[in-house]
């Protein structure tokens, strides 16, 4: 009962994060109907930033985490600006492939870094006696990181319901032309989806980082992981990321902690999400929560 | 069509069968011919490297494999990032059987194209099998589909001790009629074996696209509600291109088995995937042309990056990996360049090339 009730809590410090990482994908998907596959290197610039502003700079964490998030605020932006936005109307095999060949370049620059070879972790900032919760436990780490992203989720779906930015965003998902002619910049909406999506992963990543530890190969693959759960929440629903992000933490716990070692069974937490992915496609392509779309001729 | 069928500056095309030739002119034929034969016949003028020879074999390889990922993704419009699995289950249909039975056991070494043949008949059931969720799933979910397909089958290689857990499967020298096929000759062999496939599957591939088969691809691209209703079967379209693709991608599976004489997981990971879709757009998407000019110009360019570094490696300290960061670097840079300034590739730059020669002196 210890063992189980320890991976579901670690499940959902693992799924809150997909979930967080999850979230931003969703509201570029949402707004503006492109596939972001360069998530991952967003999340991990975003970690790299927070490192070097706390190690290097000795700025305090909580200061270095909001700048890092400004950082791709404006990174993600830019992106969208000088990318993606000439690339409006083209066919999707264009935008999945800018996506990728910034993926590319982000891999670049960061192995240009000392980030790229070198693995680096952060220091202690909590205490390092864990926190009983019954039988199991849990790092100071990982609870400050879960209230964190819970409360960052919390502040992200407040502003996409009610405030007049956010309200924008789910007019030019719902309709781009009737939003134009309600004086909504379409344009613009898909500048601020994009840097909100880049806040959400710059936070995503601190959390990661002060988690696990700077890799760039494991930061790179909560890149690739984010399909798996936005697919099973629906590509288009902020809530199926939540909900789907936290599914998945606990699968993947389940996995490493049930399966693995049995039957001469290994490392199934890395292929069991893309089963799963695979068996949501085929009997509910719109995940969860997503949107059914009707197509006509 | 004009009576004059070595030089014909428009199109006088009065029947279909004219306009669905495959060389308009005969002067087309004839350049088509020469260039062939030129192909065939450098190698013998010339002192080749192994490294060259090595860089071409690569190239052509990818070419087979782009074709079928060109067919998938241009012509029938479903994207896949999982080209590499399909060609890694070729490389590994040959590499379990190598494990099987002797990685020196005269099928594999004296019936290899055979062998080839078997290769791309398992990438191809793979490609009907992973096309499935293709009757249900369109555009982005059917692209993640693809990609979860790549992650599985990496998955199943790494971990399963059938295939060495993605170490090194060696694979044996194969025979010619003229014997072993030595060290020295190896990859000058395996230019010309390749070489003759890309121009065989080149041909059927133009062939293919000028019957039903080719165009109700295209049309299902164009818009399969519509496609259904003319008459053709979506559905089985859609699976049938990926077994295609997966039949081209597992012949160049084969052939990459046989070049490197081994087969390990590295070279079919997500990001070579990636890299094919890459090639497939920078040479042009839905051309043929294109699947010739992208694999040249990826690894060409790959090639130049790997001198420049290892030409910049006097200047910088030893312990700064200028590869790792390049490569990605460049390849990026080139994809995006592409799509924002060129989104239909090398192929357009060789087609107003063309237009350009027939229609001089006057303006294109």
């Amino acid at each position: 009962m210890a063992y189980f009730l320890q991976l579901v809590i670690s499940g959902i410090v693992v799924g809150s994060i997909y979930a967080l990482s999850g979230l931003g994908f969703v509201l570029i998907y949402k707004s503006s109907r492109v596939l972001n596959i360069a998530h991952g290197q967003i999340i991990a610039s975003g970690a790299f930033i927070t490192y070097a502003l706390t190690v290097w700079l000795e700025i305090p964490l909580y200061i270095s985490f909001f700048i890092s998030m400004g950082a791709t605020f404006f990174l993600a932006m830019s992106v969208e600006r000088v990318f993606l936005r000439r690339l409006i109307g083209e066919p999707i095999i264009s935008v999945i492939m800018v996506t990728i060949g910034l993926m590319s370049i982000l891999d670049g620059i960061i192995y240009l870094t000392p980030f790229g070879s070198v693995n680096y972790s952060f220091p202690e900032f909590f205490p390092k006696t864990p926190v009983n919760i019954g039988p199991a436990t849990i790092s100071w780490t990982q609870l400050v990181g879960l209230i964190i992203t819970f409360v960052l989720i919390g502040l992200f779906s407040w502003f996409f319901k009610r405030s007049t930015v956010g309200i924008s965003m789910r007019a030019v998902s719902d309709d781009q032309f009737a939003s134009m002619s309600v004086g909504i910049s379409v344009p613009r909406v898909f500048g601020l989806a994009w840097a909100m999506a880049g806040m959400s992963a710059a936070a995503a990543g601190g959390i990661i980082g002060n988690i696990t530890g700077l890799n760039f190969e494991t930061l790179h693959a909560f890149g690739i992981i984010v399909f798996p759960v936005v697919i099973l929440g629906g590509l288009d629903s902020i809530i199926g990321a939540v909900v789907a992000g936290i599914i998945m933490g606990l699968i993947q716990q389940f996995a490493s902690g049930y399966l693995d070692g049995k039957w001469g069974l290994n490392g199934t937490a890395d292929v069991l999400p893309y089963v799963i992915l695979l068996v949501i496609l085929l009997f509910k392509p719109h995940g969860l929560f997503g949107t059914h779309e009707i197509e006509r001729v | 069509m004009s009576a004059n069928r070595w030089f014909a500056t428009g199109n006088f095309f009065s029947a279909y069968r004219d306009e669905q030739r495959i060389f308009t002119t005969h002067l087309d034929r004839a350049i088509f011919i020469t260039f062939l034969a030129a192909l065939f016949i450098w190698p013998l003028c010339f002192e080749v490297s192994s490294k060259y020879m090595l860089v071409l074999d690569n190239i052509l390889i990818a070419m087979v494999a782009i074709i079928g990922l060109n067919l998938v993704t241009g012509f029938a419009g479903l994207i896949s990032i999982g080209h590499a699995a399909f060609v890694g289950v070729g490389a590994y249909t040959l590499a379990l059987l190598a494990r099987t039975i002797g990685d020196s056991h005269v099928i594999i070494t004296h019936a290899w194209p055979l062998m080839l043949l078997a290769c791309g008949a398992m990438g191809a059931v793979f490609g009907g099998f992973v096309g499935l969720p293709a009757l249900r799933l369109k555009h982005l979910y059917l692209a993640i589909a693809t990609l979860s397909f790549q992650m599985i089958f990496q998955w199943t290689i790494n971990f399963l001790p059938l295939f060495n857990q993605g170490q090194t499967i060696p694979v044996g020298r194969v025979f010619w009629f003229t014997g072993e096929v030595s060290r020295r000759d190896h990859y000058f062999f395996w230019y010309y074996v390749t070489l003759t496939i890309v121009v065989i599957f080149g041909l059927s591939v133009r062939n293919l696209l000028r019957t039903r088969y080719g165009r109700s691809l295209v049309a299902v691209r164009d818009n399969d509600r519509a496609a259904d209703a003319m008459g053709m079967h979506p559905g089985l379209t859609k699976v049938y291109a990926f077994g295609l693709a997966g039949f081209f991608a597992g012949v160049a599976g084969g052939l990459h088995a046989y070049l490197y004489r081994g087969v390990g997981i590295e070279s079919f990971m997500l990001h070579q995937s990636i890299t094919y879709l890459a090639m497939a757009i920078v040479g042009g998407l839905g051309t043929l042309t294109g699947a010739f000019f992208g694999p040249a110009a990826i690894r060409l360019l790959d090639l130049q990056v790997e001198n420049l570094v290892g030409w910049s490696a006097q200047f910088l300290p030893a312990t700064m990996n200028l590869a790792t960061a390049l490569k990605p670097l460049t390849f990026g840079l080139v994809i995006v360049l592409f799509l924002m300034f060129e989104p239909r590739g090398i192929a357009n730059w060789w087609r107003i090339c063309r237009v350009y020669i027939k229609l001089w002196p006057f303006r294109y």
